[in-house]
């Protein structure tokens, strides 16, 4: 088990480095002037001079690249040319909005679509499967940012059922404070007992998560449909039907496991699709995550900005595959063996 | 810089604002809110302090925060076209214009507690001149500043010029305490903290940089007009980028005013009740700089010719009216009989041909900039560049953020330049002449002459022009007007509309006067809160 | 009276038959069936666009400032758009736009993918190890976020989107080729073969290139809802399609500040993304179920 893991953890290592020197790579292979972007309009030639010497672009291209990595690792993830702070320290404040917001998205995707999966797995053919294929497929074909306007502007601006944007309501502020423990609103609100505000970010959540859990749940339904009717067929479960064992117990207990291994391998891949989709729906939402962020750094052309988010999210992508390959190992002993 | 004021953004677009540029906390202030009839919210849709808190260096939205805070010498009504007192109650000047006497009004108090005196004064204007950020060329003039007695303020210029209306700017003309930070303290950093050094009703209790709730303002207890009779005793500013979700905020009471809207949207409102919604004109144009050294003159014009103006403002809903020349109604200068162009796509094929352009000559590829985040002027872009193509000439169009616009425009590099520069402009005073020096006037390396415009005649008229304006009223008129044709037949710039304000506001107080020489602010401590 | 029997039935023509057997194919497939249909007429009507939009120049630089944001009309069925362009008409021509955009990418992808994944499969070895990781390091983007960082490091334009896009995108078709091709190359014929003195190269063309191209088409196929979408949210961030194009994505985004007050900019083109990406997962589904003999379908 532990070289399974040590060999997974070596090779996502070096899967991470590969995708700090293409980041740096398509950073620096862009035509533009970072250093005359900092110093702002006002900036005299000196000034720009000073910059440049500032973000380190004065030092021949191995040093940058060195500079970069050893970067990476101590947390310098450069300065962001439109806020003027560190980088991290914009991706750490932005990132539990865009987290959490996947979170939800997630939860509600596999509560909507394991069911979903199953129930369309039960009779294939029927009427029921056609129709939940079908919603399946239009979960995937959904434009994300598209669904996210027609839902704020029926649910929000017509019928008042919901909030329009933000996290939470930002009157709460003064009346509830939230004290920060984990970063979260949802479980801030939970954890120090701020009922009023803990409604308001649940609130606020529904619609962004909503939209943005539609892909994962066409996906995960197909894919415990697929993988259920991929084992019906074979010879255990066959033996088990005759054997005389009741429907129930056979889709039950020998499916249903069996359903769980691609489920999980596609969290991992969903879970960076959303991250990604997110960044549609935050501007839509006022949602303050990694998206409003990288939005704004493209308005700005903020070179830094735009590629620590990338980073991270790559990251996080390869974390999460990393986790759900040592966890399918614990599952499935087999894949250990591989 | 003059700060590039775009229109409410398209969520996605752009200018997001990051709601979360500090680490740390959610900023809930320890203070809280009262609900109370005595807060005017004030919703605008870009962050507020971000050119910094130094009176003397702002040039950008801050002023709608700033004008509450500070006060100037003079306050210009244009209702009444007058010029008012505010911190001077009295003032003359010699006949020939050079000297000007200001009389200080007694007992006003900085917040910081010292006492405003002519010295004080003095020191804040001979503070802002030396700093030379922002708009500090309107102390362009003056040769020196004494301060004989505690409240004699004397100016002698170099030149005439018309002080009283200059000291009326809605930059670079605050006064302020400039001991604020003690003696060997350093002021502008004191004043970054921030904190503020100003005379007005209204004083900084909290800037959350980044957030939502902005800057909030408390009343001054010891502001030299009062407090007796209704007046609201705190201000906040909410920065909301979606103009919807700020109409929400309107709808729902908690917002008082909203700064700018797409013009649909505001149209939308008409007849909501609770809601008053006024249309006033500004002193803001939209003008196009063409490229004086890439167009020749007889194209300039047949471009000129070219554009659909009605059509424009027909499509922008309202938010547009049609301009005369360069100077808006309401100000000095302003001429409704100039010989302005109007759409004659007749006229501009006959011009085009001659240069050997035009519908069945040779085609003419252009290049257009304009300001990323502001739906209108892409509007405008798109209705251009239809307009042009039917005269054969290609115009492409690039949407910047401003910083990358102006560099771009203002860079060594000739061809990197654009050949139409699209952006607003509105004057720093009561006055035409902020046109002509910054836009028109010869400038070696670029800055806002971005139609690298050189003509001498017209530099000799802008010399002669502003001392007029001190001496002969009359005089200066008229040769504002002569300027104007003149640059109507160069045709370095397109003038494509004039800018109407669009406010939205809650119907609970009474007092707004729209001023368009003070552009979006709300003198807060002027209105009368009538209700809940 | 003698009774004359009856003339025995006729025997069933041909014709019903063959409707029969059509139907009971459309039966048993109804997703490629349906998915088929949508995905051809979309392309019918972007290469008819010029015929049946009313009003063809506003897909161009034509504009109609007197009538901006008129909303669903007998004119204009879709409405008018901030500077009076008929949706309808943009929305018929932007049928062209994207699922163009997803035959280059894909085709950019298979150019790359395909000798790479051979390389990779057939050789095997240092080859093989080197191109995987490649892959894993280009697929440990997503491919949204790939194509987002890229499209915004570049000047936009729909080049630039397609560049960006396909840049993310090959790293699959290598996996998948170089799967196919060291399936194949490991089997005894193939031996044989190289036993034989026959040339590499015929044995890549005429024994794994044919067996690739099944899988290799039902991705291709499943891909294209895919590509279109990304395109779309590129081009709604505006690092796409630059106006007057009338790319279905800008037209949302350009449509969204007017979207409380006029429904229908926003509406119609994100309609058309979903249909369009709607109809080519079906199609791209439906040869799956059809083609991939590894699937047990029970209908």
């Amino acid at each position: 088990m532990t070289t399974y893991v040590a060999r997974r953890l070596a090779l996502a290592v070096v899967v991470v480095a590969g995708v700090v020197l293409l980041t740096f790579v398509i950073a620096h292979a862009v035509p533009g002037n970072p250093a005359a972007s900092w110093a702002g309009p006002h900036a005299s030639p000196a000034q720009v001079a000073a910059a440049s010497k500032y973000l380190g672009l004065d030092r021949p291209l191995p040093v940058q690249i060195t500079r970069y990595f050893a970067g990476i690792f101590t947390g310098n993830w450069g300065v962001s040319i439109h806020t003027h702070q560190s980088v991290l320290s914009n991706i750490a404040t932005a990132a539990p909005a865009s987290l959490e917001l996947v979170i939800a998205a997630l939860i509600i995707a596999l509560a909507v679509g394991v069911p979903a999966g199953l129930a369309s797995a039960r009779r294939p053919g029927r009427p029921a499967d056609q129709a939940i294929r079908a919603g399946s497929i239009l979960g995937v074909s959904m434009p994300i940012f598209w669904m996210a306007l027609i839902l704020q502007l029926v649910f929000a601006q017509r019928l008042h059922v919901l909030p329009v944007a933000g996290e939470y309501s930002p009157n709460l502020l003064f009346t509830n404070p939230l004290t920060k423990v984990t970063g979260f609103p949802v479980l801030d609100a939970l954890f120090t007992g701020n009922w009023p505000m803990l409604g308001s970010t649940l609130t606020h959540l529904i619609l962004p998560a909503v939209v943005v859990a539609a892909y994962p749940a066409g996906l995960i339904s197909r894919m415990v449909r697929a993988q259920i009717l991929d084992t019906v067929g074979e010879t255990h479960v066959q033996m088990a039907r005759a054997l005389g064992l009741p429907e129930r117990d056979v889709f039950g207990r020998y499916l249903m496991k069996l359903a769980w291994s691609p489920v999980s391998a596609a969290i991992a891949l969903v879970f960076g699709y959303s991250l990604v989709n997110t960044f549609l729906v935050e501007s839509i939402f006022d949602w303050p995550g990694l998206g409003s962020y990288a939005v704004a750094s493209i308005g700005t052309l903020d070179t830094p900005a735009i590629l620590g988010v990338t980073l991270f999210v790559a990251i996080a992508y390869v974390i999460a595959n990393l986790i759900v390959d040592i966890v399918q190992a614990v599952i499935d002993p087999r894949i250990r063996l591989r | 810089m003059k700060r590039h004021r775009a229109l409410p953004v398209a969520a996605g677009s752009a200018l997001a604002l990051i709601l979360a540029a500090c680490g740390g906390s959610y900023h809930a202030t320890t203070q809280s809110q009262p609900k109370s009839a005595q807060t005017f919210t004030y919703d605008t849709y870009t962050p507020v302090m971000i050119d910094g808190w130094d009176p003397a260096t702002e040039y950008s939205n801050g002023i709608i925060a700033m004008s509450l805070m500070y006060q100037t010498l003079t306050h210009y009504n244009s209702a009444t076209h007058q010029i008012q007192p505010e911190l001077a109650t009295s003032w003359s000047s010699s006949d020939n214009g050079l000297t000007w006497t200001f009389q200080l009004r007694h007992g006003v108090h900085f917040h910081t507690g010292r006492l405003m005196t002519a010295q004080a004064a003095q020191a804040a204007i001979q503070r802002t001149i030396k700093e030379n950020g922002g708009a500090a060329y309107i102390w362009g003039a003056v040769k020196t500043i004494d301060a004989p007695s505690e409240y004699t303020l004397i100016f002698h210029l170099k030149y005439a010029s018309p002080l009283d209306l200059e000291a009326s700017a809605d930059y670079s003309a605050y006064i302020y305490d400039t001991q604020a930070a003690g003696s060997g303290g350093n002021l502008t950093k004191w004043l970054n903290t921030p904190h503020d050094a100003g005379t007005g009703p209204y004083t900084l209790q909290t800037w959350n940089s980044g957030q939502e709730f902005e800057v909030i303002l408390k009343s001054y207890s010891g502001y030299w007009g009062g407090w007796s009779g209704a007046h609201y005793k705190r201000v906040v500013f909410r920065v909301v980028p979606q103009d919807t979700t700020a109409v929400q905020l309107l709808k729902s009471g908690q917002v008082s005013f909203i700064e700018q809207m797409s013009p649909t949207l505001w149209s939308s409102l008409k007849g909501t009740s609770g809601l008053k919604l006024v249309s006033a004109p500004s002193w803001q144009n939209l003008l196009g700089q063409l490229n004086t050294r890439a167009l020749s003159q007889p194209v300039r014009q047949a471009i000129s010719y070219g554009i659909d103006y009605k059509g424009m403002i027909a499509a922008l809903s309202g938010a547009a009216i049609a301009s005369s020349g360069i100077v808006p109604a309401g100000l000095l200068g302003h001429f409704t009989d100039l010989p302005n162009y109007s759409y004659d796509p007749a006229k501009a094929k006959t011009l085009l041909n001659a240069a050997g352009y035009g519908p069945g000559k040779k085609a003419m590829n252009l290049s257009l900039t304009y300001t990323q985040g502001d739906t209108n002027e892409s509007i405008v872009a798109t209705l251009m560049k239809s307009d042009l193509a039917k005269l054969n000439i290609n115009l492409s169009v690039q949407s910047l953020s401003w910083p990358t616009q102006w560099a771009k425009g203002k860079s060594s590099t000739a061809s990197q330049h654009q050949d139409i520069f699209m952006e607003y402009w509105w004057p720093d005073y009561a006055d035409p002449y902020s046109w002509f020096i910054n836009l028109l006037e010869t400038e070696k390396t670029p800055y806002f002459n971005l139609s690298y415009y050189s003509d001498p005649t017209l530099d000799g008229m802008i010399n002669k022009v502003e001392p007029l304006v001190a001496t002969d009223r009359t005089a200066a008129e008229q040769l504002y007007k002569e300027m104007q044709v003149r640059i109507l037949d160069t045709a370095p710039i397109l003038f494509l509309y004039n800018s109407n304000y669009q406010y939205a506001m809650q119907n609970n107080f009474t007092g707004l006067q729209v001023n368009p020489a003070y552009p979006n602010v709300v003198f807060v401590y002027d209105l009368k809160p009538t209700g809940s | 009276m003698i009774e004359v029997p009856e003339a025995p039935a006729p025997a069933p023509s041909p014709a019903p038959v063959a409707a029969q057997r059509t139907r009971g194919w459309l039966r048993s497939n109804p997703l490629l069936a349906v998915g088929g249909a949508m995905s051809a007429l979309i392309v019918i009507v972007a290469v008819l666009a010029p015929l049946i939009a009313p009003d063809p120049g506003d897909a161009g630089s034509a504009t109609h400032p007197f009538d901006v944001l008129k909303p669903p009309s007998a004119q204009h069925w879709f409405g008018t758009d901030q500077v009076g362009r008929d949706i309808l008409s943009r929305v018929i021509y932007g049928a062209r736009i994207s699922p163009l955009v997803a035959l280059f990418v894909l085709l950019i992808a298979c150019a790359i993918g395909i000798p790479l994944g051979i390389a990779a499969g057939y050789f095997g070895g240092w080859l093989d190890d080197v191109i995987m990781r490649l892959t894993d390091i280009v697929l440990a983007f997503p491919a949204l976020l790939l194509a987002l960082a890229l499209a915004a490091l570049l000047p936009p334009s729909m080049t630039s989107l397609t560049i960006a896009i396909s840049a993310t995108w090959w790293p699959w078709y290598v996996r998948l080729i170089r799967g196919q091709a060291a399936s194949v190359a490991g089997r005894p014929y193939i031996e044989s073969c190289r036993a034989l003195g026959i040339s590499r190269r015929r044995i890549i063309f005429r024994h794994i290139l044919p067996n690739a191209i099944t899988p290799l088409i039902v991705q291709v196929s499943l891909d294209v809802g895919g590509v279109i979408l990304t395109a779309s949210a590129l081009s709604f961030l505006g690092l796409g399609a630059q106006d007057p194009t009338p790319d279905w994505g800008l037209m949302v985004s350009e449509g969204q500040t007017y979207f409380t007050t006029d429904w229908w900019v926003v509406t119609f083109p994100g309609l058309a993304i979903l249909i369009t990406a709607f109809a080519f997962n079906l199609l791209g589904d439906g040869l799956r179920d059809l083609l991939d003999p590894r699937r047990v379908i029970l209908r």
